[in-house]
């Protein structure tokens, strides 16, 4: 048999992070072969069927578990604990499409607020300048919709957005209305949703349907509907999708050589590069290097630190409903059209640290089977079943979401391993994820809490409750993990290889051609959506490749 | 209410409600369930018997009111569907739940669930629910299992879209105040967004 092509770069995974490094790589002139572990879909795929999409996550991740506890010492539980995606494009294929830049002080959080007690705090090896150019770029192609000035506490940038800001719906009016009561100052959310017809997409037709669906018509930013097709068009890429990788194997020399991968046909398969980017999201690129294990890395590849898979940040998201009189019209558009950032920078002074962004929502409680599982999360309702529970389907229409992002704070004990005795379908020992809550995320979701329920009672309804049940609800211990679409921190980012992963490149300290570019890198979580950042911080690996390209033997 | 009732409450939500669920997360893909409804709305998993004790328990879950419930939703034809399809692990399940449920009827009424009256059943349901029912078999199978099972499949029923055999005559769409599904209807205008305009539902009428 004669030898695989050797490849410029292989790729794994495809999302927010490793789609952008196939655009920029190909662009850049290099030959790609991309390993993406679900299918190729079609936009004839995307419909709006809340029990295919969400509810049973049959279209994105149909079989994906993980195990879960909260310590070492309780009971695991085997299950579905997050919203990412496996298909081509990853989980940015039916992402949300809040496009924020992280704050400042939120690239050096350790030294901003820190040390805590308990915490893993860290200051990132990068600065917003480092990225700010990138951001730029990002928010370009992604096509950025946002009104630069609005939010008075968001970064310097350089230039506006690239689309004029969405229309409002009654829900996210009413918010704003109440916000402002408060002297708050909301503004619209950026979103990479097209606003007008921009780079040869529609504009968004506010369907509704919007975050964990695809979209049928490209007016949403994604990797599958802009990075992709670009990069396949060069000619340069060698997209294989179904192709599940388990291992990253390391030669002689220290180098790493490919990956080894199951094909859609369960057949053992091989593919050779000079530079591996690992990009499986933070669940799956730590679940893969632990598996990676070699004599020179008995503890899996490139974890010398032991870190690999530590440092687990999810954000919290407090928040509050309530009842218009009349119709809220919350079901049309996409998930959050509204924010308020004035709550949102760190105050020791409320007797925690850090914070986030607080915005009117439309998921998981605007549509009908998110409402109605919502029920049994609210005691006050009594019953989540009977005249109870159709009372509260009643009251769908009129409903207001009022949610946060938290910054929760990254502790060392958070973390994925391998589970020692649950196997997916393959053979591969699931994720094991271990997390509890520092107590500054209780103290911070419960403040958030409050506040956001002054906001529900400015607005003047008389029915109003927190956020809770399934989904979006992190309300004690007991409650902590139920599903979440963020995750961070599982291959740290940093200078120094005893308490990092990877260095301010995103190349593994401990071998040198093995990268890694998605959510797992952000040493701390920031208090907004993580996609955006992802993605600028994959276009900057990248131009440091392009510029790099010699040095890396490309 | 104490910790350890909590807890146990907490873990039998873990283990059974959708999404998080024992027999959901081991499920074999067979997305058929939409197109054995479009088939027949007649029972293809569930015994006749076993059909109108689900039933009887969905009415009850979602009552009918001046507006429709899960009886007219047939929410019990999506039960059927599913458990033949995607659902098809969960078939022990609401074997052993129906029978543990008819037993526990038996102990605490004399009756089986289907011949008691509504408040009995929902006496009994909250047994059920809470994991008290008198009678029920030691086994793999809590009634709290069972229960929240058939809650979560109930609503389902109710709320998804008709192709799975529930949802009748958008029965559940109707009680919500949800105009159904716009994706290939193109959406909604910003007058509609902000109120200024009805909405068309799928099924011809104005919101």
């Amino acid at each position: 048999m004669a030898p695989s092509e050797l490849f410029d770069v292989c790729v794994i995974g495809t999302g927010a992070g490793g789609g952008v490094m196939l655009d920029r790589l190909t662009a850049a002139g290099f030959r790609v072969v991309a390993l993406e572990r679900g299918p190729q879909l079609e936009t004839s795929q995307f419909d709006d069927d809340e029990l295919a999409n969400v509810v049973r996550d049959r279209v994105f991740s149909p079989e994906q578990i993980e195990t879960y506890r909260l310590d070492a010492n309780s009971p695991t539980q085997t299950g579905r604990f997050n919203q990412l995606a496996h298909c081509v494009g990853g989980t940015m294929t039916h992402w949300a499409a809040w496009s924020w830049r992280f704050r400042q002080d939120e690239f050096r959080v350790l030294s901003s607020d820190g040390p805590v007690a308990g915490a893993s705090l860290a200051d990132w090896p990068i600065s917003y300048a480092d990225l700010e150019p990138f951001y730029e770029r990002a928010e370009s192609d992604f096509g950025v919709s946002g009104e630069a000035g609005a939010n008075p506490f968001e970064p310097l940038r350089r230039k506006g957005y690239p689309n004029p800001p969405h229309p409002p719906r009654t829900s996210s009016a009413a918010f704003a209305a109440a916000a402002r009561k408060l002297g708050h100052r909301p503004f619209p959310v950026p979103v990479a949703i097209n606003s007008r017809p921009y780079a040869a997409r529609p504009r968004c037709f506010y369907g509704g349907a919007c975050r964990s669906y695809g979209c049928a018509i490209h007016a949403k930013g994604t990797t599958f509907s802009v990075s992709i097709p670009r990069a396949l068009a060069t000619g340069k890429l060698d997209l294989r999708a179904n192709a599940r990788v388990f291992e990253i194997p390391l030669g002689s020399d220290g180098r790493v050589t490919g990956a080894r991968y199951l094909d859609a046909q369960g057949r053992e398969q091989e593919a050779r590069a000079r530079q591996v980017v690992l990009a499986a999201n933070a669940i799956g690129s730590p679940q893969l290097l632990l598996l990676s294990k070699s004599g020179a890395f008995p503890h899996g590849l490139a974890n010398s630190s032991g870190l690999v898979g530590a440092n687990l940040t999810f954000h919290l998201h407090a928040g509050a409903i309530f009842l218009l009189d009349g119709p809220a019209r919350a079901y049309t558009g996409f998930e959050a059209q509204t924010a308020i950032d004035d709550l949102h920078a760190s105050d020791p002074k409320r007797g925690f640290i850090r914070g986030g962004v607080i915005a009117e929502l439309n998921t998981v409680n605007h549509q009908p089977l998110g409402w109605a599982f919502n029920a049994d999360g609210y005691p006050q309702l009594g019953r989540g079943w009977g005249a109870p529970l159709k009372r509260h389907l009643r009251a769908f229409p009129r409903s207001v979401v009022v949610a946060s992002v938290l910054e929760d704070l990254p502790v060392e004990s958070n973390r994925v391993d391998l589970d020692p005795d649950v196997k997916d379908r393959l053979g591969l020992p699931v994720p094991r994820i271990t997390h509890r809550q520092h107590p500054n995320d209780l103290a911070m979701h419960r403040w958030y809490t409050q506040r956001i329920l002054e906001i529900a009672e400015a607005s003047g309804a008389a029915e109003r409750w927190p956020l809770g049940g399934a989904g979006l609800g992190v309300l004690d211990e007991k409650t902590a993990m139920k599903g979440n679409a963020h995750f961070h921190g599982t291959c740290r980012m940093g200078n120094d290889p005893k308490r990092s992963v990877i260095d301010a490149n995103c190349r593994s300290h401990d071998v040198p051609n093995l990268w890694i570019v998605d959510s797992s890198v952000l040493p701390t979580s920031g208090g907004y959506n993580p996609t955006l950042t992802i993605v600028a911080n994959a276009y900057r690996v990248a131009d440091h490749f392009a510029k790099q390209a010699r040095r890396l033997s490309l | 209410m104490t910790n350890s009732k909590l807890t146990r409450r907490d873990f039998l939500r873990d283990t059974t409600l959708y999404g998080g669920g024992l027999w959901i997360s081991l499920q074999l893909p067979r997305p058929n369930a939409a197109r054995a409804a479009a088939e027949s709305s007649e029972p293809v998993s569930l015994t006749p018997a076993e059909w109108r004790t689900i039933e009887a328990i969905t009415g009850r879950i979602i009552p009918t009111d001046a507006e429709p419930g899960a009886i007219e939703a047939r929410c019990v034809n999506f039960i059927d569907k599913a458990l033949a399809h995607e659902d098809v692990q969960a078939r022990p399940l609401y074997a052993l739940g129906v029978a543990g449920t008819d037993a526990a009827a038996q102990r605490r009424f004399g009756r089986p669930f289907v011949k008691l009256a509504p408040a009995e059943q929902d006496e009994l349901l909250i047994l059920l629910e809470e994991g008290r029912a008198p009678g029920w078999p030691e086994g793999p199978v809590s009634s709290a299992a069972f229960f929240a099972s058939v809650r979560a499949h109930t609503i389902i029923g109710f709320l998804a879209d008709p192709k799975y055999g529930g949802n009748h005559d958008f029965a559940g769409w109707k009680v919500v105040g949800y105009p159904g599904p716009r994706h290939h209807l193109g959406g909604y205008t910003p007058d509609q967004m902000l109120g200024r305009a009805k909405i068309k539902t799928v099924w011809g009428e104005e919101l």
